[in-house]
């Protein structure tokens, strides 16, 4: 089953290439057929535990180590779901934004690397996905043409530079202890000036590829300037993959005093970048660009909470970070295929395009507030609960106020963005006309991942258990 | 912990200083080319110092002078990786120059 979910998505890439006519229908059935074996792995690992496995049959220590536990799990699942979705809407919109073929093996290979990313154990081995994963992502973003190259090469230089960092780490690693499996390395690991500069190194590289603060100045341009299924796919997946291995690194590798010292670091980076992202995403006047900020507002709340995380090993708070990634990656495709569908629609890439969007495009105006409720961490949606998480995680410590206060001002401001749009939105005095009659399906198809994300409240209990058990 | 011979540490420190040169290069440069170069001279010193890595003993009395070949599979790896990116950096440094020769002056993003 493992090996299908990966297998799949790349002789669909391959066939795709030798045979573009029927691409989008490949895609989306290796899309489809991923989703649902996904479930099925799931399901199976929450039932039956952990798997491991060594690949190719070599003894430990030489094989490249995979584990599929539930939290790889779940994210395979949303890999394969939002690929699907964006794939659905790329379908229905392929007469209009004249996407360019090659969006659609791209695709099947950006689910491939990322795949493999979430399953693997192994310090190169990632570092292998990583450069895929990158290589794939900076070609998504140089498909909308000449305007992008300029952003995606910039991308593609730091992107490289990042994980030269992180290799130059896995080297220094291997060269101490002549293992590469994240196991392996944990039995003999040692809090030293070589551990320390090593985990230094790799964190420097993985934070210039998850565009943490303050290495964040790449993904506004990037992400906006991509198309919109891409910037989904982008904003929603990509950025998430550095952030896993960041946590893996930390979390497990770690000894109890180098994550202690490194938290503050982290902490105070999450806020910070929950502080200017937010304050970037107010003021900027380009539609894509605010969610573009927004994003590296919210991968400042996943920050933060490695960062708690690290400080007071609470099962809740490494809980509360998956679920703002997981409600943020819904809520983000939701909101990039909303503004995409209105500025595609509204003829214009400034915010005041999307003056009167309520009357002109009430659907898609819809799907994005309603993301946005999740972004702000509204009840009963994702983010809610992943914020409730991580205040109940504080509160189990003692007296812990400066925290729940930052968390207070980072969500005014992120309500202070979503409502500069949604006001915009309702000023119904004077709309914008659409250049041509908006399209149904590909709003429904935005408003499908948002409703998802309120969805997840429904799942709080057995969400809040899986990853809390896989945190101990 | 980890022995060397005295005759890799010339070895080490070129390593060292091809990372060090390519990583002013890249911070330095404005130019994509100047980073491109800068990017592949840093991946250059990260190949020796697996390559110099490999030949490292595991204690003071091993007496082995085999390479070890896991680091050398992994070179080979990176080698891969490394002139597939530059490709692609090149590839779309070659289209940038072309849309900008196509129309000097972009407005806004």
């Amino acid at each position: 089953m493992m090996i299908l979910l990966l297998v799949l998505p790349l002789a669909a890439a391959l066939l795709m290439l030798l045979w573009p006519r029927i691409a989008p229908l490949l895609a989306l059935f290796s899309a489809a057929v991923c989703s649902f074996l996904a479930l099925q792995l799931l399901l199976q690992v929450s039932e039956q535990g952990t798997r491991y496995w060594l690949l190719a049959g070599w003894p430990s220590g030489l094989a490249i180590a995979w584990q599929a536990d539930t939290l790889s799990c779940l994210l395979i699942l949303l890999t394969a779901v939002l690929q699907l979705l964006v794939g659905f809407y790329a379908f229905a919109t392929r007469a209009r934004d004249k996407l360019s073929q090659g969006f659609w093996p791209l695709s099947s290979l950006l689910q491939l690397s990322l795949t493999a990313l979430w399953l693997s154990r192994d310090l190169f081995n990632l570092y292998v996905c990583l450069e895929l994963l990158a290589l794939v992502a900076v070609a998504l973003v140089s498909l909308s043409g000449r305007k992008a190259i300029k952003p995606a090469l910039n991308y593609l230089l730091l992107s490289l530079f990042g994980s030269l960092c992180y290799l130059l780490g896995v080297v220094l690693l291997y060269g101490a202890y002549g293992r590469l499996d994240i196991a392996g390395l944990v039995s003999q690991w040692q809090p030293n000036l070589l551990t320390n500069s090593a985990l230094l190194l790799m964190s420097l590289g993985l934070m210039l590829k998850a565009a943490l603060w303050p290495l964040h100045g790449w993904l506004p341009a990037a992400h906006a300037a991509a198309p919109a299924p891409v910037s989904a796919l982008l904003s929603a997946l990509v950025v998430k993959g550095p952030l896993f291995i960041l946590c893996l690194l930390w979390l497990q590798l770690a000894s109890t005093e180098q994550a202690q010292a490194m938290a503050p670091l982290f902490a105070g980076a999450g806020l910070a970048a929950l502080l200017f992202g937010g304050w970037s995403a107010l003021r900027t006047p380009f539609a894509k660009n605010l969610v573009a900020y927004s994003t590296v507002a919210q991968l400042g709340y996943a920050t933060l909470a490695l960062g708690l995380m690290l400080k007071f090993d609470q099962p809740l708070i490494f809980a509360a970070l998956w679920l703002f990634v997981l409600a943020h990656a819904l809520a983000k495709a939701a909101c990039f295929l909303a503004i995409g569908e209105m500025s595609g629609t509204l003829g214009g890439k400034r915010l005041t395009t999307l003056k009167g969007a309520s009357q002109t495009m009430p659907l898609a105006m819809f799907a994005f507030a309603v993301a946005g409720g999740s972004l702000i961490g509204l009840p009963p949606s994702g983010g809610f609960l992943a914020k409730w998480a991580l205040l109940q995680g504080l509160w189990l410590q003692e007296q812990q106020l400066f925290w729940p206060l930052a968390l207070v001002l980072a969500t005014l401001l992120s309500a202070a963005y979503v409502f500069r749009v949604v006001v915009l939105a309702f000023d119904r005095a004077d709309p914008v006309a659409p250049d041509f009659s908006p399209q149904v399906l590909p709003q429904w198809l935005a408003l499908l991942p948002a409703l998802a994300v309120w969805a997840m409240a429904l799942f709080s209990e057995p969400l809040l258990l899986l990853l809390r058990l896989e945190a101990l | 912990m980890v022995e060397f011979s005295s005759s890799l540490n010339l070895f080490l420190a070129t390593a060292a200083t091809l990372v060090a040169i390519g990583v002013y290069g890249f911070i330095v440069g404005p130019e994509p080319l100047r980073r491109i170069v800068a990017l592949n001279i840093i991946s250059a010193g990260i190949f020796m110092l697996m390559v110099v890595l490999a030949y490292r003993s595991a204690g003071p009395d091993a007496v082995s002078t085999l390479a070890d070949p896991v680091l050398h599979a992994l070179v080979l790896t990176g080698l891969v990786v490394a002139v597939s990116a530059t490709a692609f950096a090149l590839a779309l440094l070659a289209r940038l120059g072309k849309t900008t020769a196509d129309r000097p002056e972009e407005p806004g993003p």
